[in-house]
This record gives structure tokens, sequence and C-alpha cells, in this order.
């Protein structure tokens, strides 16, 4: 599938053949434009059974039951369930936020590791895949398709991603609910710096619109720590002021705040059904990645 | 609060050193991009009471860290009178010891004399305190004994009691010489004493001069006193108010006239049982005794026949002051009591003459007999007591006879000359006469002590009751005995050997003074002047401990004691030798050199001594405090009036107790700046 053999640094194969063994399911009926492996809202032609209905002129003789007319003398048509293949939609936080990091890798790279393998995942197992980078608005958007072409140009976009400006993420969020067609996968790779109401309406309008969310909730060991020693002068990397603070006078309160709005958005994530994991960037991003689709497995199905 | 190493506190500034270094910590920040901004923001609008009283306080303990580091190395001293230290060490150190026997004050049921714990508390505290040199001046000898350390002092002889009463001008002379003499550098003088007013002499004019020279030394000299002023609840001291061997029909007796006196609760009535011991032979006297005081007048003792000259002991049972509990006597067949009168006009001579030869007593007759003075030399002078002149002074042979005589322990008193004559006898001149139209009187006259002291019952005589007519100016040294009211002497004493000679300034004619006329004070100078004359010739005398003249034990209410020419007296005193005395009874652990000074009967040759307590050590009366702050003012001094028993030193070292709170402050800071529990534990997916 990878057919110019250019490496990229947010890939690495023997990872991504690893987690090929692993299908990317979604949790609730999606809406596709071709046969494949999820479950449809609709009736289709899978082996499926899904149930009987009444015969009505003008309906196929064909799935019409014999063996029940046999036993009832009454007409039903047998229905099976449909399959489907799903549209996939990452969305990748491209603000200066995303830039920090304190374990070699920024949160962008890592973000660009899970999107890449999650995209070539899902393009191997034919389903759509289509990214929109987000920063103070939609900076890329590549609507979904499913072609191993479309790939390349996925991974093309995230290796020229670039993370600057300030976060409008919830904005983007409630557009993207608005546009992208019902019934997709929604992943979110961001820091989530915002406000968890903020996020928690976000989160309702895209279930409203019947949308599987995910999101990879991305935090630096550093932030989460917050070790500091000496006085220290903190620029704004999405261009706000600059504070200085003594991190020992502070450290107490940064991590009642972080608790805080953990709290909240474990709260926002729960009512509204998000598939949500919080994720370490000094963490491998295979084991996350195993432990999202294994998640999802065993969360399959309803439809 | 005040410390041994002052010095160390130079390093105080270095307590801001913590401040200092939270400064350099602010001014060495770093500059980091950071992305989780929401949460800075939110912590640096949260509440921080809590968060910067926590860094008020770290930087607080570090600074007590600090300070009580500095503080404990600076080895910090208890107490908070002792502005001792002051400053640093001090180069020599003087210990003023009082030995007196009011120092021998001891509480109830307890060993420990105000002595013995004065001499512990110097030794604790000065030990602490530190000195390169040290020096003792004891209350007897008053001479400057120089010490390896001050563990040493316990064992000196000079710190054990004695019988003779202390100086304190004098020890205070003591040390200025020694100061003067040694030039140390910075001097403590610790003076340790109970604060009697005998000893302290506190309106001397000593004190003046020595105030001044003290301030002279550009070392800088402190004083510290360490009093005793608290009085034991009860004490009775005993003494003997005379005793003579009278011969009666049935032979020989010894008549014993004693006190007692006591101070503190006086209201009830006791019975002492007093012990009299002669040459071992004991008797019990059980005296009651009202009041203050009791008198036991001329108790009779039978003396073996034979019996001639002796000596004793009056002793009572143990109580708050054991040196004041026994008194010794010594007694000898009373010599006559003869008399030499050379006289210019036979009118005073007959006036003389019969003040000397009426006896007061009945069984010893009195004697006189009038010389010229061309017939001096012919008199068998080893026999008389007493020599009254009237006329020019002597000079020429008669001047050496009559030396001689006074030397020896004679007393002579001089009458004037109606005729101005310029001869000078032991550096005393008669001046001119001078006519005092005014009947001049009498103003002050010594009470304490000699011809004009008080009565045994304390009763002044009637000297303000002379009236002089006319009277000769003296001039020379003299101890004036009593003065006019301009100032001028009227009776003067010259001490010469053993003996004393009185130039008295007007005669006892009628014209020239009342003396003969209210004839009290004139027969009672004459007998006085020829009893101690007598009790020089006999073999036996009674000593004040500390002195070198025969008792004149009198009556101390004294109504003068304010003269000041109680010290003039004090040069005249010649130390006794005591290379030949011969301890019969007192303290057997006295040394040969202390005898002067220690209670007790001593043999010289075929004479008999007996050596006791001044009769002041028995008053009870302090020195005021603001008489006291008033002898040592523009002075260094420090007073503590500590406890009698008390065993713990006046200073200790307490830098301990920093080292503790230096701990304290470093455990309360560490627990202060301990890292809270971490909380990221929290935050796995």
């Amino acid at each position: 599938m990878l057919s110019d053999h250019r490496s990229r640094s947010f890939l690495d194969p023997a990872v991504l053949a690893r987690l090929g063994s692993l299908p990317l399911f979604a949790r609730r009926p999606m809406q596709g434009n071709v046969s494949g492996r999820h479950p449809s809202p609709h009736r289709g032609a899978s082996v499926e059974f899904a149930e009987y209905r009444k015969y009505v002129p003008g309906d196929d003789l064909r799935r019409m039951d014999w063996r029940a007319y046999g036993r009832s003398d009454r007409f039903y048509i047998k229905e099976f369930e449909a399959d489907t293949n799903l549209r996939c939609c990452l969305v990748l936080d491209t603000s200066g936020s995303m830039e920090f990091g304190s374990a070699g890798t920024s949160k962008l790279q890592y973000a660009r590791q899970l999107s890449g393998a999650l995209s070539y995942l899902a393009i191997q197992q034919g389903d759509a895949v289509g990214l929109s980078c987000v920063a103070d608005g939609i900076v890329r958007s590549i609507p979904p398709r499913r072609n191993p072409a479309h790939l390349m140009h996925l991974f093309d976009t995230l290796e020229t991603a670039r993370a600057q400006g300030p976060t409008q993420l919830a904005g983007v969020l409630h557009e993207l609910a608005e546009t992208i067609r019902q019934r997709a996968l929604i992943i979110i790779l961001s820091d989530l710096f915002l406000p968890p109401e903020q996020l928690a309406d976000c989160f309702e309008h895209l279930r409203f619109r019947k949308h599987d969310v995910a999101a990879f909730h991305l935090l630096d060991p550093l932030e989460i720590e917050f070790r500091f020693q000496r006085p220290m002068r903190f620029l704004d990397m999405e261009g706000g002021t600059a504070i200085f603070a003594e991190p020992n006078e502070i450290a107490d309160r940064y991590h009642r705040a972080l608790e805080v709005y953990l709290e909240g958005l474990k709260k926002a994530v729960q009512e509204k059904a998000v598939d949500y994991h919080r994720v370490r960037t000094d963490e491998d991003y295979e084991q996350v990645l195993t432990r999202f689709l294994v998640g999802r497995t065993r969360a399959r199905g309803v439809r | 609060m005040s410390f041994l190493q002052p010095w160390m506190l130079a390093a105080l500034p270095l307590i801001a050193l913590p401040v200092i270094i939270h400064l350099i910590n602010q001014r060495r920040y770093q500059t980091t991009p950071w992305a989780a901004m929401m949460f800075l923001l939110t912590a640096t609008r949260m509440a921080r009471g809590y968060a910067r009283l926590r860094q008020w306080l770290i930087l607080m303990f570090r600074v007590a860290v600090i300070t009580a580091l500095i503080f404990a190395v600076a080895r910090p001293l208890s107490s908070g009178w002792l502005g001792l230290a002051g400053g640093s060490r001090p180069d020599t150190t003087l210990v003023l010891l009082d030995r007196s026997p009011s120092m021998q004050q001891r509480q109830f049921g307890s060993e420990t004399t105000k002595l013995d714990s004065a001499v512990n508390q110097l030794v604790q505290t000065l030990s602490t305190l530190g000195s390169t040199r040290w020096a003792v001046i004891d209350s007897a000898h008053r001479e400057p004994q120089e010490l390896e350390s001050i563990d040493a002092l316990p064992g000196l002889t000079a710190v054990t009691a004695t019988s003779s009463s202390a100086d304190l001008p004098a020890m205070l002379e003591s040390a200025r010489d020694y100061i003067a003499a040694n030039r140390p550098g910075r001097t403590d003088i610790w003076i340790a004493s109970d604060l009697q007013a005998s000893d302290w002499n506190a309106d001397s004019a000593r004190w003046q001069t020595l105030r001044d020279e003290f301030q002279s030394f550009p070392q800088g000299v402190r004083f510290h006193l360490l009093a005793f002023p608290q009085d034991v609840s009860q004490n009775v001291a005993v003494s003997v108010v005379d005793s003579k061997r009278v011969e009666t029909g049935q032979g020989a007796e010894l008549w014993l006239s004693l006190r007692l006196a006591r101070h503190g609760e006086a209201e009830d009535r006791i019975s002492v049982p007093v012990t009299i011991e002669i040459e071992g032979a004991r008797s019990l006297v059980p005296v009651e005794l009202v009041g203050v005081q009791a008198e036991l007048k001329d108790h009779r003792i039978a003396l073996p026949p034979g019996h001639r000259k002796g000596w004793g002991m009056v002793s009572i049972p143990a109580d708050a002051n054991v040196a004041d509990n026994q008194f010794y006597f010594v007694f000898d067949e009373t010599p006559p009591r003869h008399s030499v009168i050379v006289a210019e006009q036979p009118a005073v001579g007959d006036l003389l003459e019969v003040a000397a030869t009426i006896s007061p007593d009945a069984q010893n007759q009195s004697t006189a007999e009038l010389l010229t003075p061309a017939r001096m030399t012919a008199t068998a002078w080893e026999e008389v007591s007493l020599l009254l002149w009237q006329g020019a002074l002597p000079d020429g042979d008669a001047a050496r006879e009559v030396e001689r005589f006074i030397t020896r322990g004679g007393q002579a008193i001089f009458f004037p000359s109606p005729q101005a004559a310029d001869t000078t006898f032991l550096g005393v001149t008669w001046d001119n006469w001078v006519e005092d139209a005014t009947q001049q009187r009498i103003e002050s006259w010594r009470g304490d002590q000699d011809l004009l002291s008080n009565t045994a019952s304390g009763a002044a005589l009637p000297v303000g009751q002379i009236e002089l007519q006319q009277r000769m100016e003296l001039t020379g040294e003299f101890t004036p005995l009593a003065t006019l009211a301009g100032g001028d002497a009227l009776i003067g004493r010259v001490l010469q050997g053993s003996g004393a000679a009185y130039f008295c300034g007007t005669t006892p004619e009628g014209a020239h003074s009342s003396l003969a006329q209210d004839g009290v004070v004139f027969y009672v100078m004459v007998q006085r002047a020829l009893a101690a004359g007598t009790a020089a010739l006999g073999d036996t005398r009674q000593l004040i401990a500390g002195a070198a003249s025969p008792q004149r034990r009198t009556s101390t209410s004294s109504a003068t004691a304010a003269d000041p020419s109680t010290d003039e007296a004090q040069p005249e005193q010649q130390v006794l030798p005591t290379d030949t005395w011969q301890q019969l009874a007192g303290p057997e652990s006295t040394l040969s050199n202390e005898y002067l000074y220690q209670a007790g009967v001593y043999a010289d040759e075929d004479r008999l001594l007996a050596v006791n307590r001044p009769a002041a050590e028995d008053e009870p009366s302090r020195v005021q405090d603001d008489r006291l702050a008033e002898l040592f003012r523009d002075l260094d001094f420090t007073r503590v009036d500590t406890e009698l028993g008390r065993e713990a030193g006046l200073v200790q070292e307490v830098w301990r107790l920093f080292v503790v709170a230096m701990i304290a402050a470093m455990m309360f800071e560490a627990g202060l700046s301990m890292p809270h529990r971490a909380r990221s534990g929290g935050l796995k997916p």
C-alpha cells in the first residue's frame, strides 16, 4: 500500500504491521457508501439475519421466506443487516500549544504518529479517512476518501502540518459537526486546553449528529507533574502574555487547577459518551493504539 | 543576655543570608515556552494566603536557624541581671572575700554558711566566666593572694572563717594597690559579703577616694557584689563584758560579766544555758533572755587557791551562727592601780589626784604619786598605769622616759600649762590660749570607743554639758576624740606602741572649764585611762581579732558613728607579732599565721591572750540599698542578692538551649519545605 516507499518520520512499518491484525470498529451504526465491515442503520444484504417483515405487494419475491409461508400460510419477507464502510474524520489540533514537548517528542509529532497509523489501518480495511487540521480555524481539510492514493495525500498533509496560532477548537468542532455527514467516526487529537464546559457542548453537538466521537487527550509529562526548581518565566506558546512564577510557590495551585480541569473533562466525556483516552506523550503510541482498538472491539455492535 | 564570646556576635549579619539567597534565586529565573497556560493562569489567580505564609515561615525558620547557631557559638549566659560579661573575658579577676563572723550565719537545719555558699557560687560562676589571672583578697590579711585557677579557691585558708571583722574600704584599697602595681588589663572585682554595716563602713571618707581612683584606671574595673543580705530567723550571741579575779574572804573568785544579745524574733522568753569553762572545768548557768539583750553581771566562780591567772570560755548551744557562740576570756590578779601626777599648778594636781585615787572598786585601791619632772627618772615606771601631766609638754630625758612608758602600754593624759610653751611631744604641740566668752561647748565626741565612749548601758556621757572658759589649741597629728563647734579639737589621742597619749585642750581648773565641777566626764576619763593602763601591766590581755590594739569592747549604739575620724585610726594600728604565740584554746585547725584573726586563747611566753570577735559583728544592721548604690556611684557595678545554701552557680551557659532551638527550627523548616505528595500518579488514563 505504501507504494512510493518514502519513509515518514511518524510511521513505523513494524508497528503498523503489528496493529494490522486489529480491526478498527465503530461503536455505533455508520453510514458509508459502499459495503464494509461496519454495521449500518439500514437493512441490507449481509448474511446476518435481522428480522421478519410482512410482505407487501411490490416486494422482491426472492426475499420471501417460503418456509415461513409453509408453516404459517402467511407471507413474510426475511430481512438481513446491511454492512457498510465508515467515514473516519481525523481532527488534528495544530495550534501552538501542540508544539510543546519535554519528553523528546512534541505533542504534534505524537498526534502525527497516532493519525498516521489510524488512517493507514482504516484505509486498509476499506474505510474512508479525512483529515482536518485545526488552529484558529480549519487550516487544512481533506474530505474522507478510501483509495490508497488518498493515504499518501494524508501522509503528506500530516508531514507538512505545523503547530502555530491560537486554538479555536470549540468553534471548529461545532462547524465539523454540521458539515460532516451524519454517522461518521470523528477522532480528535488535541491537548484540549479548553474549558470542559465548552468541550461538553461540542461533544453534545457531535453526538446529536450521530457521530461516533473518540478523543486522544495529549498531555506532556511536564505539564502533568510541573517539576521546576527555579523561578520561571513562562512564555505562552499561543501568543498570550508571559507569566513569571515561583514554581515552588505555585505548584500546589497548578496541580489543583489541573485536577479540577481533568475532573470536569472526565465528567463531560462520560456524559457525552466520548471514547476518551488521556495520553502522556512519553507513552508508547503503539500501546495507546492497541488499547484504543481493543477497547472499541469490546464496545462494538449496537445497531 | 550576655555572652562569653561576644565577638562571635559580629557574625550576626549572616542571618540575612537566607534572605539574600532567596533574592538571588529570584533573579536567576529561566524562560521556557509553555503550553498549559490555562492552569498557570488559574493557579496565579487562586488565593495565595497559606502559600505565601508558608514561604514567609520557611524564610523565618531559616533565619532562626542561623541566629540560634550564632548565639550558641557566642556561648550565652543565663540570668538577666548579669551585665557582667558584657565585654570579653576579663584579664584579671579579684575576689574580695568577707570572712567576718557574721558570714558564718547559716539556715536552720543546714550546714552551709554564707561564706561556704559564697565560695561555692564564686567558684561555679567564675569558672564559667573565666579569666586570665586570679587573686583573692580576704578580709583578715587584706593581701592579694594569686591563684592558678579559681578552682583552687575552696582549698585556701583564705576562705575559712575568721573572728575578725572585715574592712571593705581597706580591702578595696588593697585591690586598688594591686591593680596599680600590676597594671592588668580589664579587671573584674567580685565582692562576697553579707553587707554588714560595720564591715562596710559606708560613712568612711575613703570611699570617695576609692571611687575616684578606680575611675581613673584606664583599663576599666567592674564590680560585682555577691550579697547575702538575708537575716537568719533567730540567733543569740554571747560575749564577756568583764572578767576579773577578786580576792575575797573565802579565797579567790572570778567575777564574770557576760552579755547575751539576740536578733530576729525577740518576743518570747527563752532560757539560754551558758557553759562557762575555766581551763577545762565546766559549769552551766542558765540565763533568762527576754527582749533583745540580757546581761549576767558579776557572776562569781570560786577559783582554786593559788590559781593566780588563767583563761576560760563561755559558750552557748549552736544556733544560726556558730561564730558568735563562744567567747574567750583571760583573768589575772588585778595589778595595783598606780598613777603618777606631774602638775605645774598644785590646785590642778589636787584635782587630778582626787580623780585618780578614788577607786570605783572597793576591793582595789588606787594610789597616786605627785612628782616633779626632775624626779621622773627615779620612778619605778613598770608599776605605773597612768601618767597625768599638767604643764609644758615633756622634753629631753623626761620625754624619752614618758615615751618609753607609753610604748610599753602605759596611758598618759596631758593638760596644758597656763603659760604658752612651744615644746612638742609625739608630734603634738599646745598652741595659744583662747578665751571663749560664749562658754563654748563640745559639739561632737567619739561615743563608740575610747575615753568618752558611752556607758555599758548605752547612755552617752554628759560631755556636751562641759562649759569651757579658756582652752588651748592643739596642733599636730592626732585623732580627735572631742571637737568644738568650729571644728577645733579639744581632746586628741596619739597611739604609741601599745599605749596611748591623750591631749586635753583645757584643765579641770574652774577658771578654764567645768571639767572638775561637772566631774562625771573628768572622773570617767581618768578612770578609763587608768583601767587601760592597768590592763597593760597585767600578764593577760583581751584582744580583738584582727586588731592590734588591746580590747576596748564598747557599746556600739553610738550617736557619733558617722565620725570620719574612725578611719584615721586605722593606719596607726600595728599588727602584733604572733610568732611566739601558742594556742591554748580555739579552733584546732587554725594555722599559726591566722592566730590573730581567730578567736581563741593564746600564750605568748608567760602572758595569756584572749582573742575575740569585735562587738560590731554582733550588730545585725546592714548597709541600705541606696547607700550601697551611692558607694559605687559612677562605677561599673552590679549587685546580686543570692540565697544562702544555693547550690547552682550564678551564671550558667545556655548554649544547649540555642542548639535545641536551632534543631527545632531546622525541623520546622524541613517540614514546611517538604514537597507535597506527587499528584501525577492519579493522572494515568
